[in-house]
């Protein structure tokens, strides 16, 4: 791409993110890391699991673990609507992994300077799981750091 | 001609032969007159030899062409079976091993020549009948003495050099023209780090004075580093000894210097000169050295090329099963079976399936296609099911070597090799009976005399038995040693902070043994290189349990210790009951059921505060799996208990559960490595209505 001067305009990297509420915030996840979207299904609990692991469920003959991102930053527990929809995560380590979401709204495009990334003083314990904040059409957008998510030695 | 190709069978049919060598040469050792087992090994030296020929593995085709030849000379009974035949022999085979373990990481066969053997081999050949055998016998023992200590180091290496007839003419040419000759040999010091570089610095010094005429090891090969601690070199000079000798150890990192005033003439007749000639002459054969030589070279050069490989390359063979072509014909048989059954339902959908006699045929077709369904499961469960055997087969000869250089005799006995498990687990398990194996040699068998005391037969026996137990197999490592000593493992345990003085007195004697499974403790009182280092039975029980097993160890004081290793027989699908605890689901191997039972609550008696039932005699612990598994508390209890009792080996449990749902065929699903850290729950299963339903694992509720 060149500008009006026919120089080049160097493209800043840009990342699609997926929108989903949680509680009245809304949230980005990377969409690099998104295998599928899924209605609420079935979930079996585990027994002696840890806390933010709902339980599992049968994603297609497969067994997937889902996880509560409530749980996991300490919120109020899930409750299930219609809109509530499970993210397939997939990771390099630990494989799929369905985290639960109130509701999904949209994909978006950010480019890395429309994430502000010093934006994390908030001292609350889901400020470990966000890499930075991204503004879409005047409302913010917490962008979920996807590998501190799975991380299991800070949280219990 | 591109033979990359074939490799894979290659590696697998030279596996095959050599552990039959291995067996065979086994069995020779017991039986030297045994004909049919002079001619199978001879038979798979030979194929060995022609399929090394075929991949253009020339090195190992030499060495095995060798071994071929001393074998025909002992089939035509011109040289006799000895124990150092047998020792050199086991050698080979280790070097042939060697030669695969490169060829399976790389593909090619490796630099190593392993000279000393083949050179071994025709020595021995040489060496002819029966006379010669013993001269023969009692070098190797120096062999074996001379390696073990370094005193070895007070010989003279350069005189041992053997070198070829144009090395000796230019030594006759040095001497020709007026120069001394002498012979010398550097060692350096353990720690030193380059090597290589140190011995260029000790030619530039030579060089000063005169020329270096000899290398050995080659000056590539020094280059190379592909040497121990010392060199050898022959230098012509005109100057004296001294200088020469001052300037090397000047050198740093050079511990020592030998040097003496050589003639080729020497040289020509140590090659000239047969073997027990030169003993005669007071020098020691060339064997001890060329062996101290060459024995670390090669673990330094495998070392080497595996940590050059090992990140570059994968190695370059898959993983392949052998299957009997009956087990693929019945394979066959099934799915045309079942592509029938497949027809039949099509057929029938394409009809009314709303009268009478339809639905009757329908359900009869799904009934087949049930049968076939399950007899086809079955059939792929024992391609993948391979005898222990291949494992297990390579533990006589390690017990013979352990038993050797621990100067205690003892016997391993083995039943049960044909025992089937699933593949996986069949690779799995070697390193972990081989630990528990090295474990009894070394801890668990007393010396001779200690036996003869405790009134034991002078040979201590190890055990090794293998036999399926519904749906797990059971492998158990039992040796007729000395025993664990329940008070020192105490004792080990309170003086490591394990568990305070108190506490271990009111430790059960199972909890004692377990901590035997502790990392880092070991009961051995001094560390040999065989075990002691207390890394180990930790590894062992971790190794087990990730494949779904446990290890129990059974020990009586003064007679001996059993490890029970105990794994399941397939890790894909299995039988299960399917119960229910409140609204949830759960499935228990059927392997691990006796029977099921129902108790009235009144019947429940109590023991130390827990729940037990009396039951045929035997008193039973019961198990809440509701509490077990925090489900949601019953609001009022029902007058009967639904009791599903379990056993693992001798023990029993009964569990209780609220409703029984009926048998079912699964498919095991692991719960992901997020959620693996419960103990009970060992996996998950999908349903026929899409539900995921647990895995209760009965082992660990004991």
């Amino acid at each position: 791409m060149t500008d009006e001067y026919g120089l080049e305009v160097v493209e800043k990297e840009k990342i699609q993110y997926i929108v989903v509420s949680i509680g009245n915030e809304h949230y980005g996840l990377d969409i690099s890391y998104v295998d599928n979207i899924v209605r609420m299904c079935k979930i079996t609990r585990v027994p002696k699991a840890p806390f933010h692991y709902i339980g599992i469920i049968n994603l297609r003959g497969e067994v997937v673990p889902l996880m509560s991102l409530r749980r996991k930053m300490k919120l109020d527990d899930d409750e299930f609507t219609d809109l509530s929809r499970i993210i397939i995560l997939k990771t390099e380590e630990m494989g799929l992994i369905g985290v639960v979401v109130d509701e999904v709204k949209e994909v978006i495009t950010l480019s890395e300077d429309e994430i502000d990334k010093n934006a994390r003083s908030q001292s609350s314990e889901k400020a470990n799981f966000i890499s930075g904040i991204g503004k879409n059409d005047g409302e913010l957008v917490s962008i979920f750091e996807i590998s501190s998510i799975f991380d299991e030695t800070d949280n219990s | 001609m591109d033979v990359s190709q074939y490799l894979d069978i290659f590696i697998d049919e030279t596996n095959g032969h050599i552990q039959e060598l291995s067996d065979n040469i086994m069995i020779l050792e017991k039986e030297p007159e045994n004909k049919d087992c002079v001619n199978e090994i001879f038979r798979a030296a030979h194929s060995l030899k022609g399929m090394a020929g075929t991949m253009g593995f020339k090195k190992m085709q030499h060495l095995t062409h060798d071994m071929e030849n001393v074998f025909s000379e002992v089939r035509n009974d011109n040289i006799k079976v000895n124990s150092t035949l047998i020792d050199i022999l086991f050698q080979c085979l280790d070097a042939i091993e060697g030669y695969l373990e490169t060829v399976k990481a790389t593909s090619g066969e490796g630099d190593e020549a392993n000279e000393h053997l083949i050179k071994m081999l025709n020595e021995f050949l040489n060496g002819g009948g029966g006379e010669a055998a013993e001269p023969s016998e009692e070098k190797t023992e120096e062999t074996a003495e001379e390696t073990q200590d370094n005193a070895g180091d007070e010989d003279l290496e350069f005189k041992k050099l053997k070198l070829e007839d144009p090395d000796i003419d230019s030594l006759r040419q040095a001497e020709a023209s007026g120069n001394k000759l002498y012979g010398m040999t550097i060692h350096i010091q353990k720690d030193c780090m380059l090597k290589a570089a140190r011995a260029f610095l000790v030619y530039k010094a030579v060089e000063d004075f005169g020329e270096i005429i000899i290398y050995n090891p080659s000056s590539q090969d020094i280059e190379d580093e592909k040497f121990d601690l010392t060199f050898n070199i022959i230098i012509s000079t005109q100057s004296d000894i001294k200088p020469i000798i001052e300037a090397v150890s000047a050198v740093s990192e050079i511990e020592k210097v030998d040097c003496e005033e050589v003639t080729s003439n020497y040289y020509a007749e140590m090659n000239a000169a047969p073997e027990d000639k030169k003993e005669a002459a007071g020098t020691a054969a060339p064997a001890p050295t060329e062996e101290k030589k060459a024995a670390p070279a090669p673990a330094a050069s495998a070392a080497k090329g595996s940590a050059k490989n090992a990140p570059a390359n994968k190695p370059v063979t898959t993983r392949t099963v052998r299957v009997d072509i009956e087990k693929l014909d019945a394979l066959m048989n099934q799915v045309s079976e079942l592509i029938i059954a497949k027809n039949s339902l099509v057929s029938i959908s394409d009809q009314d399936t709303r009268s009478d006699e339809n639905q009757q045929t329908f359900h009869e077709q799904i009934e087949y296609l049930e049968r076939i369904t399950t007899t086809l499961h079955e059939s792929v469960m024992k391609v993948r099911m391979v005898p222990i055997e291949n494992t297990v087969a390579k533990f006589p000869r390690m017990i013979r070597d352990l038993s050797r250089k621990l100067n205690k005799p003892m016997e391993l006995y083995m039943t049960g090799e044909d025992t089937e498990l699933d593949r996986t687990v069949v690779d799995q398990i070697g390193d972990p009976l081989q630990h528990l194996l090295r474990n009894s040699a070394d801890h668990g068998i007393e010396d001779a005399e200690t036996r003869k005391a405790a009134g034991k037969p002078e040979t201590g026996s190890i055990t090794l038995n293998a036999f399926q137990e519904g749906n797990n197999v059971i492998i158990e490592v039992k040796d007729d040693g000395a025993g664990l000593d329940i008070e020192k493992i105490k004792a080990k345990a309170v003086e490591r902070g394990l568990v305070s003085e108190e506490q271990a007195e009111n430790l059960s004697k199972k909890e004692v043994i377990d901590f035997l499974f502790n990392p880092g403790f070991s009961m051995a009182k001094k560390v040999t290189d065989i075990s002691g280092r207390g890394v180990g039975l930790d590894v062992v029980k971790s190794n087990i349990e990730s494949l779904g097993g446990d290890v129990e160890v059974k020990s009586v004081f003064g007679q001996g210790t059993t490890f029970v290793v105990r794994l399941p027989l397939t890790l894909a699908i299995i039988q299960a009951l399917m119960v229910e605890v409140r609204d949830e689901k759960y499935a228990i191997a059927l392997g691990s059921i006796q029977n099921i039972e129902n108790i009235p609550v009144s019947e429940i008696k109590y023991v130390q505060a827990e729940e037990v039932i009396h039951l045929r005699g035997m008193v039973i612990p019961l198990i809440r799996l509701d509490k077990l598994l925090d489900s949601t508390p019953k609001e009022e209890e029902s007058e009967n208990l639904t009791v599903v009792v379990v056993k693992k080996g001798d023990s029993y449990a009964g569990v209780v559960v609220d409703n029984l749902i009926g048998q079912q065929e699964i498919v095991i699903k692991s719960l992901g490595k997020c959620i693996d850290n419960n103990k009970i729950i060992n996996g998950a299963t999908i349903l026929g209505d899409g539900e995921v339903a647990l895995i209760i694992d009965v082992n660990a509720i004991f």
